[in-house]
């Protein structure tokens, strides 16, 4: 059976690799690499079945060490794979949700020259993210985070003629690199202080250290990546990337490598109540606060950019309520019903030519039946409808909330965003699919591709019916409170009802004028997102910027070089720029008068 | 040298001088220039680079030419020892703030050729520091966000000080807390144990 689970992972590997090694040869005539991306991803997602229908019968957890990479007398770095209960089940999720975007992306970059490169980076970026997810030491889960953090630059940054996607690329890739900070931190920690980058042994050795210092450095490169409060600007910033992108990287897989890295090296947090209390809390506020931020937006993209931001947070709270399998739990349910909105706004957009202006589009529901049929499917899911994907999820993180001993105002701030997540679904619903349409008439609008139908769809199964498949087959760990009042049981399902009715009653309120002239302070700190982006992308680079400036003018050029070097070749060059212009090179009549000379003083003698 | 060689060579550094004279285009002609002469062209020429702070208006009128700036707009940085010299001190205004629609020559700087480049351009590029105006003031801005991280951080610290959990209380198991199963003297009458009414 090891071996059956170790020969089909490898396998799946190779066919992943393979694409990407096409690519080297020179010749690039008639290539249908992007069309073979997709068959790839396909068939390493049935392939990375099997190891899954193992584990699932028989429980078998796989470690694999291939290769002894950097070996010294004291520190061993191997290449090595675990294939555990996380890294199985979220392999194979990962490949089902890339291939249908690969579908979705051979039809919605099918007019881009350079969609060879695209699919390119798309699969660089899978494997990347295969890395890090199955990592078995430190080492080559940085390799996987740096490789997810690269790509996603290059992949926002594909339209790299317009500046602002140049700048969100920047951005995120500057707001990684600080969470980096952390990462690095807690890498040399533990291996000054563990001596090893393996997981087992980390584990098996951290019982007698205190470990605040790791812990809050794992905090950090949580932070940075999965774009929790404080590091989290990048993620609206990052819709400048198209669709595909968005959909992939920017909410099922790389945000998730953050709260992935936090699942992994939970059982270093367990009995860490400063890191679980800073997760709970920092999570609770993001959660909160991008929610309150995706009430006013007005661009679909960043809606469910934020709607993103607003799980992550959700998640980052499970982990700090010590139950990182319902953490993981929400990681799977959520990468499919996220990724199908996002696949669900791409179709919307390109039918409109490039609208992403919620207030231009409506009456879609007649226009685009399975797009938004798909649409209202994933929001329900996201808002936590019963039986759905996000239910099980969604519902068993509340009830944990609830009944668990916990800062109060976290659990507050959880409850009031998970009503606003049905707020601003229902407006986002309401303003893009129902009424009349607010777009110009001849637009290309049409479901005729069965590429886009078909991954949208294969989507929506998913939706569905992933929460019940993963929750009947995989039983936790952590016995779940079974027991509770009837008002925190419904506790979800009330707060969720809540926002939907006053989104409603909004919704009819809007077109009524009830006031004179509106009270706009909080509508101006929800649309520019808390000032968050406005004051600290001004006023840090500025600071930093004018430092080095004032470093480099006055420390480096003047006291290092002008006082000392530089000026003393300025004055030897001065000097003989001088002298060279009084000489002027008249050769010939320097030698006759020196010739001249010579006989005029050597004459007398002669003579 | 003689008397005879030293005129010989003045006489060709007068001549030297002269010619380069009427060559060059009118410049004042300074006894250093007649003497050393003009050099062959081999870069920038002092007159384009930037210079000295101008003190005079001649001055001023050559450093706005020079900046291809009209004599109204110029402004030199105050010569207060930061070394700028006579480069001018343009509004800081960020490239952000310029026309997106208007035909720049490079349309990703926002820039004409041969405009009067800013001291901290690179820091005004649309990737960077951006100056444009907000709707809303940045002072209002700054409290208000200042004033919801404040709020959020004193609500977490009492969150923490009145945490929120289900009551729970000791198990209590039939038959006087199990007194007989435990051990408990049979002859013996056991206290009762209420932990809690149903």
């Amino acid at each position: 059976m090891t071996l059956t689970m170790h020969s089909s992972l490898l396998l799946m590997l190779f066919i992943l690799v393979y694409p990407l090694s096409t690519t080297l040869s020179p010749s690039q005539q008639n290539s249908n690499m992007a069309k073979m991306t997709k068959v790839a991803v396909s068939s390493a997602f049935f392939v990375s079945l099997l190891p899954l229908m193992v584990f699932l019968n028989m429980k078998t957890e796989g470690i694999i060490t291939n290769w002894q990479w950097m070996n010294t007398q004291t520190f061993d770095i191997n290449v090595s794979f675990k294939f555990d209960h996380y890294s199985l089940i979220f392999v194979p999720i990962a490949l089902y949700v890339t291939w249908s975007i690969l579908e979705f992306a051979l039809w919605y970059m099918h007019s881009d020259p350079n969609i060879d490169r695209f699919f390119k980076y798309l699969l660089t970026f899978l494997v990347a993210m295969i890395i890090l997810v199955t990592a078995n030491n430190m080492f080559q889960l940085f390799i996987g985070w740096e490789g997810v953090g690269i790509m996603s630059f290059m992949l926002i940054g594909w339209w790299y003629g317009r500046t602002d996607a140049n700048t969100a690329a920047l951005q995120a890739v500057i707001y990684n690199r600080v969470g980096d900070i952390g990462l690095i931190m807690t890498m040399a920690w533990l291996a000054t202080n563990l001596n090893s980058w393996e997981i087992q042994q980390i584990f098996a050795l951290s019982k007698n250290f205190n470990m605040t210092v790791p812990l809050m450095g794992l905090t950090l490169a949580a932070t940075g990546k999965s774009a929790q409060f404080g590091l989290h600007p990048w993620l609206p910033s990052a819709m400048e990337g198209p669709t595909p992108v968005s959909a992939l990287l920017h909410s099922s897989t790389m945000v998730v490598a953050g709260i992935f890295l936090l699942i992994r090296l939970h059982p270093l947090m367990e009995n860490n109540k400063l890191a679980l209390t800073a997760c709970l809390c920092l999570g609770a506020l993001t959660s909160l606060f991008t929610a309150a931020c995706a009430l006013t937006q007005n661009d679909i993209k960043k809606i469910v950019a934020f709607s993103t931001s607003s799980q992550l947070g959700l998640m980052m709270v499970t982990i700090g309520l010590n139950q990182p399998q319902l953490a993981f739990l929400h990681i799977c349910t959520h990468a499919f019903f996220k990724a199908m909105l996002f696949l669900c706004s791409g179709s919307i957009i390109h039918s409109l030519n490039n609208e992403q202006d919620i207030r231009k589009m409506g009456g879609l529901f007649n226009m685009m039946p399975t797009t938004s049929t798909c649409f209202t499917i994933g929001s329900l899911a996201l808002t936590g409808t019963p039986f759905l994907a996000g239910f099980f999820s969604k519902d068993a993180i509340i009830e944990a909330l609830n009944t668990s001993y916990l800062n109060a105002w976290a659990l507050t701030l959880t409850l009031i965003a998970t009503s606003f997540t049905a707020v601003y679904s229902f407006r986002l619903v309401y303003f893009v699919l129902m009424g009349a349409p607010r777009f110009p008439p001849l637009t290309p609008i049409n479901e005729n591709n069965p590429l886009v139908i078909n991954s949208i769809k294969r989507l929506a199964w998913g939706s569905i019916i992933a929460g019940l498949i993963i929750t009947q087959n995989f039983l936790t760990t952590k016995t779940p409170v079974m027991t509770m009042p009837t008002t925190l049981k419904m506790a979800a399902l009330a707060v969720t009802i809540t926002g939907l009715l006053v989104a409603t009653e909004m919704a009819n309120v809007a077109s009524k004028q009830v006031k004179i002239t509106p009270m706009t302070s909080t509508h101006h700190f929800s649309n520019m997102l808390g000032f968050f982006p406005t004051t600290t992308h001004r006023l840090l680079p500025k600071l930093n910027l004018t430092l080095g400036q004032s470093a480099a003018t006055q420390l480096d050029k003047t006291w290092l070089e002008t006082i000392g070097p530089k000026g003393l070749a300025l004055t030897q060059t001065t000097m003989s720029k001088t002298t060279n212009d009084i000489t002027r090179g008249m050769i010939k009549t320097y030698l006759t008068i020196f010739i001249l000379t010579l006989i005029l003083a050597t004459a007398p003698a002669l003579l | 040298m003689s008397a005879a060689e030293c005129q010989r060579g003045k006489m060709a550094a007068l001549r030297a001088g002269l010619l380069t004279r009427a060559l060059t285009k009118g410049k004042t002609p300074a006894i250093s220039n007649i003497i050393l002469g003009t050099r062959a062209a081999s870069g920038p020429s002092k007159d384009t680079l930037p210079g000295a702070y101008p003190r005079s208006p001649e001055e001023m009128a050559a450093a706005a030419k020079k900046y291809n700036m009209t004599l109204e707009d110029y402004k030199p940085y105050p010569n207060d020892g930061m070394g700028y010299g006579d480069y001018p001190m343009l509004p800081e205004r960020s490239q952000q703030e310029r026309d997106p629609w208007y035909q720049w020559d490079h349309p990703d700087l926002r820039r004409n050729w041969g405009e009067p480049m800013h001291w901290d351009f690179d820091m005004y590029i649309r990737n960077r520091v951006d100056t444009s105006p907000s709707p809303v003031e940045w002072r209002t801005m700054r409290n208000q966000l200042l004033g919801f991280v404040g709020f959020m951080l004193l609500m977490f610290g009492l969150g923490e000080m009145f945490p929120c959990y289900q009551p729970v209380a000791p198990k209590q198991y039939p038959y006087s807390d199990l007194y007989l199963e435990r051990g408990g003297d049979p002859a013996k009458e056991p206290e009762p144990v209420k932990n809690y009414e149903i």
